[in-house]
């Protein structure tokens, strides 16, 4: 497997008090990677330092080294904002902007001065279609984000990742404010941004992590217990407190 | 929600070992039943065909819920992977027993043509490696497995001897040929038994140590 991003020896304190311990793993390239362990485990803090969402943390500390494509992100004149083109992130609780759902597509693109009609239209379109959603809400791009379902504004949300084109995607528990038909479509969707992104995804359902993913993670305690193929892990994992952990007999 | 799984997933393991006695039973009595040429306890086997069909649908049924319900991951899963295999296997044992007894019945007319010795000799070995399966299971002990290649090898070689046997008394007179078929039957009837335990022990060790095991 080829690795798109390389963690070695990650810790990270919030305030002296350490959450992730020496975490070494590599993520595979256009593949989807599930974080799973019990809550307070760490699985939302590792993702984050993926894309370095912990640098706004007050009094966060981050030892170890992070690379995508070979390149710290933790390097001293690390550019972070490219950082954050190439990683998107959805989160949790879907959180679109208070705009019209072009508009919230459009944002990261008029951001990084893209102003052309033209271009920002293809953008929309084609992030709207990758995301699933275009089909439904064509008619009504001007219409307020805040007029869709759940499901569709955790989708727009998405499309608004992919606006900016990244090259890998961070969700951190994209389905669990979701119900179930809604959890589908983005599951589905996850299946196929494989194609083309590398997606890192936390999830705390674990037939989701089964369902959707090719490789898991197993955290606990701040700890990486184990990491492997999704196969193996929920069928024959290697260690107890994994077996426990999925097993239900903890967490 | 998780404790009532394993506590659901701990009585239909209890079930999987009820069955397991009673195709075993049913195995064990109808040898006993040809042996003494005992048509009441051929009977009893054949009123238990019923018996067995139902605890299996009903604990397919169960493992089929508790699927649908908890959705069990690995040892878990394993588990109840096992069992809803081991009941097919538990099935067919008992119905090989159904199908002796029916032989039995057929044959109680007129004394054996000879003292049967081997007969109910493979019919200990696999009843003991059925046992031993049911035991490994229930104490997560594949220790018992270690070396059923090469006892169902044994069975096989004494399936072997009775069919060549029944031959030459099928040679001397072919008046012996009725019986002596239904003789190679049976001998067939345990050596399937056999393979059906080894199976189970298959699936055993994989629900166990999750590794998979191929028993030649």
């Amino acid at each position: 497997m080829a690795a798109k991003i390389m963690v070695k020896g990650l810790s990270l304190w919030y305030d002296g008090k350490q959450a992730l311990k020496d975490i070494t793993m590599d993520v595979p390239e256009k593949k989807v990677t599930a974080i799973i362990g019990p809550s307070g485990c760490g699985k939302s803090t590792f993702i984050r330092c993926l894309n370095r969402m912990n640098d706004i943390v007050n009094g966060c500390r981050v030892e170890g080294e992070v690379t995508i494509d070979g390149e710290s992100i933790y390097r001293n004149n690390a550019d972070v904002v490219k950082l954050r083109k190439t990683v998107g992130m959805v989160f949790q609780k879907p959180n679109p902007f208070p705009f019209s759902i072009y508009d919230n597509v459009a944002y990261g693109c008029r951001v990084a001065g893209i102003n052309n009609k033209k271009t920002l239209k293809e953008v929309v379109e084609r992030s709207l279609k990758k995301a699933a959603l275009y089909e439904e809400v064509c008619d009504r791009l001007r219409d307020s984000a805040m007029s869709l379902s759940g499901g569709q504004q955790q989708r727009l949300c998405m499309a608004r990742a992919l606006a900016i084109e990244p090259e890998i995607i961070l969700m951190d528990e994209p389905c669990s404010a979701l119900d179930p038909i809604a959890t589908a479509k983005i599951e589905g969707l996850i299946r196929e941004l494989r194609e083309e992104y590398t997606v890192v995804i936390v999830t705390h359902n674990m037939q989701q992590a089964a369902r959707v993913s090719d490789y898991t993670a197993y955290l606990y305690i701040g700890k990486l217990i184990e990491y492997g193929i999704t196969r193996q892990i929920f069928e024959n994992p290697k260690e107890e407190s994994t077996e426990k952990y999925i097993t239900g007999r903890f967490g | 929600m998780k404790s009532r799984f394993h506590g659901e997933l701990k009585e239909i393991k209890k079930d999987v070992l009820k069955m397991g006695d009673l195709a075993r039973g049913m195995l064990k009595n109808s040898i006993a039943a040809l042996m003494k040429q005992d048509n009441e306890l051929a009977d009893e086997v054949l009123s238990h065909k019923e018996e067995i069909m139902d605890m299996n649908d009903e604990i397919e049924h169960r493992c089929l819920q508790a699927i649908s319900m908890y959705q069990p991951m690995a040892r878990d899963m394993r588990v109840i992977g096992a069992c809803l295999k081991l009941i097919t296997y538990l099935t067919r044992i008992g119905r090989y027993g159904k199908d002796i007894a029916t032989v039995a019945k057929e044959l109680s007319g007129k004394p054996h043509l000879a003292k049967l010795v081997s007969i109910p000799h493979m019919a200990e070995l696999v009843d003991g490696m059925i046992s031993d399966g049911l035991t490994a299971f229930e104490k997560k002990d594949i220790s018992l497995l270690e070396n059923f290649g090469e006892r169902d090898d044994d069975i096989d070689a004494l399936r072997y001897s009775i069919f060549r046997e029944c031959l030459t008394y099928m040679m001397e007179d072919s008046k012996n040929i009725t019986r002596c078929m239904h003789y190679a039957m049976i001998a067939r009837y345990l050596e399937r038994c056999a393979d059906h335990a080894c199976k189970m022990a298959e699936k055993i060790t994989y629900a166990i140590t999750g590794e998979r095991v191929e028993i030649k």
